[in-house]
């Protein structure tokens, strides 16, 4: 089984209205450079620059934090990864 | 002790396993802070009112402007140029006058923080800014409070529970600065996002249920959908990570 990204609302703009995104990659990082092969608009809605994510980003891996250094944190088919947003308003 | 019109006021809650008129007296002695009058202050200062939290201090120093009025639903139009926390004590003071309300038009600095939140049980986060939810989480941490963290955008939220000594902080996951900006949001988002915030208050200070800490509750109202994620307290957190010394903050006790 692929490793599924959920993508946040937001981002769906970038991967045709696609909330999930089927990766393969043994990384994090692997997995979101698949993804940005598929839909090269995710690189700026995630990344300040290579292989630096953007402040607002988070990313879970199995519904847990992979916080920190997130890129290099191992997956495996059947993983899910979300990518989440940090929010500010009130 | 509960008056008779107390015990009139609060009976169906009252009435709830686990509340009793011992958990009622738990509420009418505490003293919550609001961060906010807001979006998210709204529904949280309206719930913690009805409820019969005995002192809520409620910090803004904005007025009433017309972009406020399709969130902010303690304010109406006859409002309009008023500070906040005003229109806010009128209202909440209508509600349920047996509750206390502090109303303070102060802008919350570094230098003011631990002042504003003095004799406060808890700090409620109803901000519009990161920079100042991480004033408030600190000063949560050094006080040894609990910090109960929400936010909204479009028709999204989030709300985690912090627990000094015990659980992860908003700080935890810090990757740096963000750029501010006016964010957009609609108003039953804040509504859902600050109606579980004032949950996890109502729940930490009668000290029953399962608290939101080390769980990050995301929801999405476009689909309406809850997802939780796990987080964990990190040791070199900037705001947590030294071991403290004092006991955990109990729940269940108000001010002795």
């Amino acid at each position: 089984m692929p490793i599924k990204v959920h993508i946040h609302t937001t981002h769906r703009q970038f991967t045709n209205g696609l909330e999930v995104v089927e990766v393969e990659g043994s990384t994090v990082g692997e997995c979101l450079n698949h993804l940005i092969k598929q839909f090269p608009g995710m690189e700026k809605a995630l990344f300040a620059k290579k292989d630096k994510l953007l402040n607002i980003v988070e990313i879970y891996v199995n519904h847990a934090t992979a916080y920190p250094n997130e890129l290099v944190k191992s997956v495996k088919d059947g993983d899910e990864i979300h990518l989440v947003i940090m929010l500010a308003g009130g | 002790m509960l008056t008779p019109s107390e015990q009139e006021r609060y009976d169906r809650q009252i009435m709830i396993g686990g509340i009793g008129e011992e958990g009622q007296e738990k509420l009418k002695r505490s003293r919550v802070a609001i961060a906010g009058a807001g979006g998210l202050g709204s529904p949280i200062a309206i719930y913690l009112t009805a409820a019969g939290v005995g002192m809520i201090r409620i910090i803004d120093h904005d007025q009433v402007t017309l972009s406020n009025l399709n969130r902010q639903i303690l304010h109406w139009e006859e409002d309009i140029g008023r500070k906040k926390v005003d229109s806010a004590k009128t209202k909440l003071g209508n509600l349920n006058r047996a509750v206390e309300i502090e109303a303070i038009a102060e802008t919350i600095t570094e230098d003011n923080v631990f002042h504003l939140m003095d004799s406060c049980d808890v700090i409620v986060d109803a901000m519009d800014n990161l920079p100042t939810r991480y004033l408030l989480n600190r000063c949560a941490i050094e006080k040894h409070i609990p910090f109960f963290h929400g936010a909204v955008n479009g028709f999204e939220g989030r709300v985690m529970t912090v627990i000094p000594g015990e659980t992860a902080c908003l700080r935890c996951m810090y990757r740096g600065p963000v750029p501010q900006e006016k964010f957009p949001v609609i108003g039953v988002a804040p509504a859902i996002i600050g109606s579980i915030q004032a949950t996890e208050v109502i729940k930490y200070l009668i000290g029953i249920g399962r608290l939101l800490t080390n769980r990050l509750l995301i929801y999405d109202g476009l689909k309406v959908t809850f997802s939780e994620f796990k987080v964990d307290k990190n040791p070199n957190c900037d705001h947590c990570g030294s071991p403290l010394t004092l006991p955990s903050p109990q729940p269940g006790r108000g001010r002795e």
